[in-house]
């Protein structure tokens, strides 16, 4: 459905991309992890004809996203990462807009639809100004699913918001999923990346470093980690093959260990040796 | 190039403009100037001027009309366009859009013109209340409605080039503000140096302030009339082509 080939874009001297390449299917939910600047938002805005690449190509659906830019802006709903609804209309209005501006057919039909999607059918006369921080990035998905899209992209969908209205946006998205709809989501919240995703790509200054399944970058870098205090207090990671490993290496370390299964954020860490902010 | 999607860009900058003008400090900043000029420079300073056998204010209301839908057409475009691109990330929406770069430029320029037209309006009012000879023509309105276009549409390239909302301010002091008191608003360009006046003929409201005060279209207003589609369709030109070029 989606293929990125060998894709590049600078700023300047920032190489927000280099090289990247990777597909993804029809109904995948694909995520990509990576820290702030590791080139995420770059790529979305480049798949959704905002910024057109300096080198390689990329396409949706067949269509190039330069040359057939207008097939793909029928083909796919986009949740930026910031704030863009028109503050000063009403709910019901920002999305009445979009509709006309992508043609939906029998606009006010999907307008109910998608405001009880996200739970703001009471508040369809609210001005976006008074919503709370949640409910304008519940709008702002209600706005993307309102075309259809065959393709969604999310880019950093619960940035900023407290767990419980994050794992309100994560029901949505899988319900999305479970439309068959192919998702490309941005994340830095790791539990994120693993609760929604069927496979992850971690960015890494505009680098891909690695593509797999959560289950299989975790088994990558090894499945065991022994977590160990170090006498200068610091936090010492060690990852195993086995549990039986695991606990051998446990018990060879000086001061105290724990052992516990790898988490993706353990295959960050060990892939990129930075921690995600 | 097709300009089929144009009507909810335009409709959105309506839904807007209809929440500004509810609130009484909108309508105030768009009389304010013009209503300063009118005061001091018509009834004040004005008062005892004759122009071509005629009172000032018959002169001055005209050119407040073309002064006041420039400033509104070309600021309220220019402003709200770099204000959506750079900071409310509206803009990003209809480039997200299957609509192409004409219909988001149409869609811009007409609510520019709706909004230079309002501004404008409100000083026909006024004119046609006040003492004097001020009458509505044929030219005046083909004048007000192309001034207003062509403006919107410099508004969409300043909109576009401007880097900053801080230097959509520079271009205004620059080029708009110099234009406003030059091009034949408040005194006839007649008696002007030669060289001078080569230069504001040179200048879009110039031509704009000799179609509006004509009473019939006689040469030089076709003339005028003539320079301002060629001024307008450079400006949708470059505007469209910025549009149809922007990549982030």
């Amino acid at each position: 459905m989606i293929a990125v080939n060998n894709i590049r874009k600078s700023y300047g001297k920032v190489q927000a991309l280099d090289g990247v390449s990777f597909t993804i299917d029809k109904g995948e939910v694909f995520g990509l992890l990576g820290p702030n600047g590791a080139g995420k938002s770059t790529l979305i805005r480049m798949l959704t004809c905002l910024t057109r690449p300096d080198d390689g190509s990329a396409s949706i659906a067949g269509h190039d996203v330069v040359g057939g830019a207008a097939a793909i802006k029928s083909l796919v709903g986009v949740v930026p990462q910031e704030n863009n609804l028109d503050r000063e209309l009403s709910v019901e209005e920002n999305l009445r807009i979009y509709g006309k501006l992508h043609r939906v057919v029998n606009q006010p039909r999907k307008i109910d639809e998608v405001l009880r999607e996200v739970e703001l059918t009471e508040r369809r006369d609210s001005v976006v100004n008074g919503l709370s921080v949640g409910m304008k990035r519940r709008l702002i998905i209600a706005r993307a699913l309102l075309t259809d899209p065959a393709v969604l992209f999310l880019d950093e969908p619960s940035i900023g918001l407290d767990p419980q209205i994050r794992r309100q946006l994560w029901e949505i998205v899988r319900r999305t999923r479970k439309a068959g709809r192919t998702v490309l989501l941005t994340t830095h919240y790791i539990e994120e990346a693993d609760a929604l995703c069927h496979r992850i790509g971690v960015l890494r200054k505009g680098k891909l470093i690695a593509l797999d399944t959560a289950a299989a970058l975790k088994e990558m870098v090894g499945p065991y980690v022994v977590d160990q205090l170090s006498e200068d207090g610091r936090l010492l990671q060690h990852t195993a093959r086995s549990r039986e490993e695991a606990h051998a290496l446990a018990r060879s370390l000086e001061n105290g260990c724990t052992v516990r299964r790898t988490n993706l954020e353990d295959v960050f860490v060990k892939l990129t040796g930075e921690r995600i902010e | 190039m097709t300009l089929h999607g144009w009507y909810p860009v335009f409709l959105r900058e309506m839904l807007l403009f209809r929440r500004k003008l509810l609130k009484m400090g909108y309508l105030v900043s768009a009389m304010l100037v013009p209503l300063i000029y009118l005061a001091v420079f018509g009834y004040g300073l004005g008062k005892n001027v004759r122009l071509n056998g005629g009172d000032y204010l018959t002169f001055l209301i005209p050119g407040l009309v073309a002064m006041s839908s420039m400033t509104n057409s070309y600021t309220w475009v220019a402003s709200a366009l770099n204000l959506n691109r750079l900071y409310f990330k509206t803009f990003q929406l209809l480039i997200q859009a299957p609509i192409s770069a004409g219909a988001i430029m149409l869609g811009e320029v007409l609510a520019g013109m709706v909004k230079g037209l309002f501004a404008a309006s409100l000083l026909i009012v006024m004119g046609l209340c006040a003492p004097g000879h001020f009458q509505l023509t044929l030219p005046m309105l083909l004048a007000l409605l192309l001034n207003c276009f062509m403006f919107a549409s410099l508004g969409v390239v300043t909109g576009m080039l401007a880097k900053s909302h801080e230097d959509t301010s520079t271009y205004n002091n620059f080029f708009i503000l110099p234009m406003s008191f030059f091009s034949g608003t408040f005194f006839p360009l007649d008696g002007l140096p030669a060289l001078l006046k080569g230069v504001i003929y040179l200048l879009p409201l110039t031509h704009t302030n000799i179609l509006i005060r004509k009473a019939t279209l006689d040469n030089s207003a076709i003339i005028s009339l003539l320079v301002m589609v060629v001024y307008t369709l450079i400006f949708w030109f470059v505007g469209s082509r910025l549009i149809r070029r922007y990549s982030e």
